[in-house]
């Protein structure tokens, strides 16, 4: 029914193959079987632990980040909502939420009082929950592009997606405009657009 | 707050959204103006990647090969505790909502009910609204029927719909659905996964305010895949859902839920 075909569609770009391998492996994972859960860490876990790595930047808390990802993953995964986004997507948004929590833990420390109000300014990366993998190549277009931003482009990007630094704390320790944050901010991820889509940068 | 807020303003901040960097009043704000703007949805699925992306650009590093052991050892561990036991269900909002419906299954309603399924539809619905005393009660029960062709498109276009996920329960974990829901035009319910029917059951959708479950009516049997489709004509008076769930009922439907609960999902 066509119907259904633009309900698939709209949670399904990317590479759909892939992300029912994941899905039926979640299924296994639900069913109780750990070598599922070993498929699973074999196909991402590279991928997690660098992105783990490069918040956190301490191998032993980047492993850390990963057990409990993983631990979550085996113990929700008859919960997992097909509907609301890939497996992978879920992956990549703990992984990313649980490092970011724990950089902000260790900041927050020494100004406790203020925990409660930087928690609710910070990101959410569970607005990525329905991301599809893109290719190495692109990866690695983007990776190259991210480099080869003017610092003052590069490094508010780093500082909210890395970091988790909302746009004003941003403002605040680079001392800039916050209206300038945001527009260089825009300027980054939409020259990283491009790269992604294979054109000069 | 989305008065702060207008559409080229949200427009500008779709890209910071898409790639999760987005964080206060300005992503609450983009995403209720998402639900409501197809062009800025479009827009926005675009910069999807983008997110993708900026997770994989970083350095690959091999994780140490111990920690694969390690955590397939815990998962052992945990199979004969943890996923052995239920959950709680205060875990969240939706969750308890399910359980309400559960524990509304008082046996002696469901006698009473039992009983008056002889004596006939309007017997049924004058019951109804003596046993409940509610008047939004009143339409719970009208089976409705399945609506013109154009009634999906007329659902999805409508400028107050809203999505809402639903995930499977225990007794059917793989299924998943979509609700989307305007109070003017009615809802289509799509789901995935559903178990087949037993003869003479029905699955029954309802909408939960608060603590109480409203028949939205009765879905179309799932097909051989366990998918559907049912597009059904909801009650302007409709309370506005907390939840949404999914039962399994006798044929013709129930007043209250009696049967198992297939699918949940909170409408915030």
């Amino acid at each position: 029914m066509w119907l259904l075909a633009v309900l698939d569609h709209r949670s399904d770009f990317g590479d759909p193959a892939r992300a029912d391998a994941d899905r039926r492996t979640v299924r296994r994972m639900a069913s109780g079987d750990d070598g599922a859960l070993a498929d699973l860490y074999d196909r991402h876990a590279r991928m997690l632990f660098s992105l783990a790595l490069r918040i956190v930047r301490e191998p032993s808390e980047a492993e850390d980040v990963l057990q409990e990802v993983f631990s979550q993953a085996w113990r929700q995964a008859d919960r997992f909502d097909n509907a609301r986004g890939t497996v992978v997507g879920w992956l990549v948004t703990v992984t990313r939420s649980r490092a970011l929590d724990r950089l902000r833990r260790k900041r927050s420390r020494p100004e406790a009082p203020h925990g409660d109000q930087v928690a609710t300014e910070m990101v959410d990366p569970s607005a990525s929950i329905d991301l599809q993998l893109v290719t190495t190549e692109q990866a690695e277009r983007v990776r190259v592009a991210l480099a080869a931003l003017p610092d003052d482009q590069r490094v508010p990007l780093e500082l909210a997606y890395y970091e988790g630094l909302s746009q004003s704390e941003i403002a605040a320790t680079l001392t800039v405009p916050l209206g300038t944050i945001k527009t260089r901010m825009r300027q980054a991820l939409r020259r990283l657009r491009d790269a992604l889509a294979g054109e000069a940068v | 707050m989305s008065d702060l807020f207008d559409h080229d303003a949200l427009r500008a901040l779709i890209p910071l959204h898409a790639a999760g960097v987005l964080s206060g009043s300005e992503r609450t704000a983009v995403e209720s103006h998402l639900a409501a703007c197809a062009e800025c949805a479009a827009e926005h699925r675009a910069h999807r990647p983008l997110a993708a992306a900026l997770s994989q650009a970083v350095p690959q590093v091999d994780p140490p090969a111990a920690l694969r052991e390690s955590i397939l050892a815990a998962a052992r561990r945990d199979r004969s505790t943890a996923r052995a036991t239920p959950r709680p269900v205060s875990f969240a909002p939706w969750l308890a909502a399910a359980a309400m419906l559960l524990v509304s299954v008082g046996l002696g309603l469901y006698v009473r009910m039992l009983h008056e399924r002889i004596q006939g539809l309007e017997g049924e619905l004058r019951e109804a609204i003596a046993l409940v005393n509610d008047s939004q009660q009143r339409v719970a029960v009208a089976v409705r029927a399945a609506v013109d062709a154009q009634a999906p498109l007329a659902v999805l276009t409508a400028p107050d719909v809203r999505q809402i996920n639903l995930a499977g329960q225990k007794v059917a974990p793989a299924a998943s659905a979509r609700a989307f829901w305007s109070r003017s035009r009615g809802v289509v319910f799509t789901a995935a996964n559903l178990p087949a029917l037993p003869t003479g059951r029905v699955y029954q959708l309802w909408f939960i305010a608060g603590k109480t479950p409203v028949s939205a009516g009765l879905l179309t049997a799932p097909d051989a895949r366990g998918g559907m489709t049912t597009t059904l004509a909801t009650p302007t008076d409709l309370p506005s859902p907390d939840a949404l769930a999914v039962s399994i009922e006798p044929e013709g439907g129930v007043l209250q839920p009696t049967g198992d609960i297939y699918l949940v999902g909170a409408a915030h």
